[in-house]
């Protein structure tokens, strides 16, 4: 089974050269409160789309990050590549200013079917020209908190596109999928992550998973809803390994700096 | 409290806020908060040994076994404040917590959503309040896919549907009038909008 690795170098202010491998960074807002660091995913990401209500949060709530500069000056800085989704919720004139300024903006509002996460995934997936699909990771900003029906929305976009590499980030914690398909190395980024950490098996009950390098490993240990599940489980040093028969959700602390 | 009653003085919103019961392995709590509390006669119980249970799972269990007033039997709901957002690992621990005792009823509530487990035992019939809660609503199987749901009252009703992480399940639902009615093979979670009044 062939070795899969992760590592948070998005949070860090600069990506080291020689870490891992090397990937494209792709970033999509929803319609949340934007994270602190939201400025430092953008930096690092190729291509910035928001979802729907996203550019809301975006037009809003960037210049409140910057609180010493002027507002427009950090609107044009910030400036979306795609505006995607069924636009109920992008106000007027958020979208007249992203359009004035070149962001594209595909209106799906016909698709009733999908979530503004999911048609976004897809777009970046599919269509977006100048990512290297092979090494690419998509941030999402905003996918936690708010109406859970969403949250669990979003949650199921992971599994639903267990091949590509997505990570759903709050102010709090960041998740990831670790699929079964593969074993698993975590490289913990001590300065902005951790210790707090948990393994969830959603969707599917696991017979059998196994770890090293958390206070609490699992060994062939079953996990499941209704019995026991790693959570408040706490990082041990700088790498992590995870083997399971699932599909195991991965979720680890951001530390407030 | 004090916050929520800005116009009266915060001791006497403090005094009149006052637990039954504080329950949990200590790590957290101010000491001033549990000097405050103690003097005014609520019940500490540190439970500070035990790591292998979240704080919700160790009040879940002692209202379940020592609560000493409370009808059991059918009639206890247990709401739950604060389970939601924060860290994730803990609000996974939480929802666990639903599923660990699928035999209590358990609400979890945040500001902008309430979730409660259906548990695969019973058909289940929700009476909608719609001035307090909806429209948006979803059913989600967590842990164990679910080869066969069925609903009524919703805008996109299930009908010996299968749902599954990694396939459809139903978020970013409608409930349409006052009831909603479910019942599949396995244990559903039930979420729904709570209105900003």
């Amino acid at each position: 089974m062939d070795l899969m690795h992760h590592s948070s170098t998005f949070l860090l202010p600069t990506i080291p050269l020689h870490h891992g491998p090397s990937l494209t960074y792709a970033l999509v807002v929803l319609n949340q409160t934007l994270p602190r660091f939201a400025p430092l995913l953008w930096k690092h990401a190729q291509l910035r789309l928001c979802a729907d209500g996203g550019a809301n949060r975006v037009f809003d709530e960037m210049p409140l990050l910057f609180p010493e500069e002027d507002a427009s000056d950090v609107r044009r800085r910030y400036k979306p590549d795609v505006i995607k989704g069924d636009m109920d919720s992008i106000r007027k004139e958020v979208l007249d200013f992203y359009r004035s300024l070149g962001t594209e903006i595909i209106d799906k509002s016909h698709d009733q079917d999908t979530t503004d996460l999911h048609k976004c995934i897809t777009y970046i997936r599919d269509f977006a020209p100048d990512v290297n699909k092979s090494s690419l990771c998509i941030l999402v900003a905003g996918a936690l908190g708010g109406r859970y029906d969403h949250e669990m929305g979003n949650l199921n976009v992971l599994y639903c596109f267990s091949s590509l590499r997505i990570v759903l980030l709050s102010d709090d914690s960041l998740i990831y999928l670790l699929p079964r398909t593969h074993h698993h190395e975590i490289h913990i980024q001590t300065s902005v992550e951790g210790p707090h950490c948990g393994l969830i098996p959603i969707g599917v009950p696991s017979r059998s998973s196994t770890t090293t390098g958390l206070r609490w490993n699992l060994n062939n240990t079953e996990m499941r809803f209704g019995g026991l599940i790693s959570s408040s489980n706490i990082v041990v040093g700088e790498k992590v390994t995870v083997q399971s028969d699932t599909d195991l959700l991965w979720t680890i602390s951001i530390k407030k700096l | 409290m004090p916050l929520l009653f800005p116009e009266e003085d915060a001791s006497d919103v403090r005094r009149r806020y006052k637990p039954d019961v504080i329950k949990g392995d200590m790590d957290s709590i101010r000491k001033e908060v549990l000097d405050f509390y103690r003097s005014l006669g609520t019940e500490i119980i540190d439970k500070s040994h035990d790591q292998d249970t979240t704080d919700l799972h160790k009040c879940i269990t002692y209202i379940r076994d020592f609560a000493p007033d409370v009808n059991k039997s059918s009639q206890l709901c247990i709401l739950v404040a604060g389970a939601l957002g924060g860290r994730y690992d803990h609000e996974m621990g939480n929802l666990n917590v639903l599923y660990c005792f699928s035999s209590l009823r358990i609400v979890l509530l945040s500001d902008d959503s309430l979730i409660y487990l259906l548990p695969r035992t019973h058909h289940h019939e929700i009476h909608i309040q719609t001035s307090v809660e909806g429209p948006h609503c979803g059913l989600i199987p967590i842990g164990v896919p679910s080869r066969s749901s069925t609903t009524t009252g919703l805008r996109w009703n299930l009908n010996n549907t299968e749902m599954r992480f990694g396939g459809l399940i139903s978020s970013s639902n409608i409930v349409v009038g006052e009831k909603v009615t479910v019942q599949s093979d396995t244990d559903l979670l039930w979420t729904i909008s709570i209105k900003k009044l």
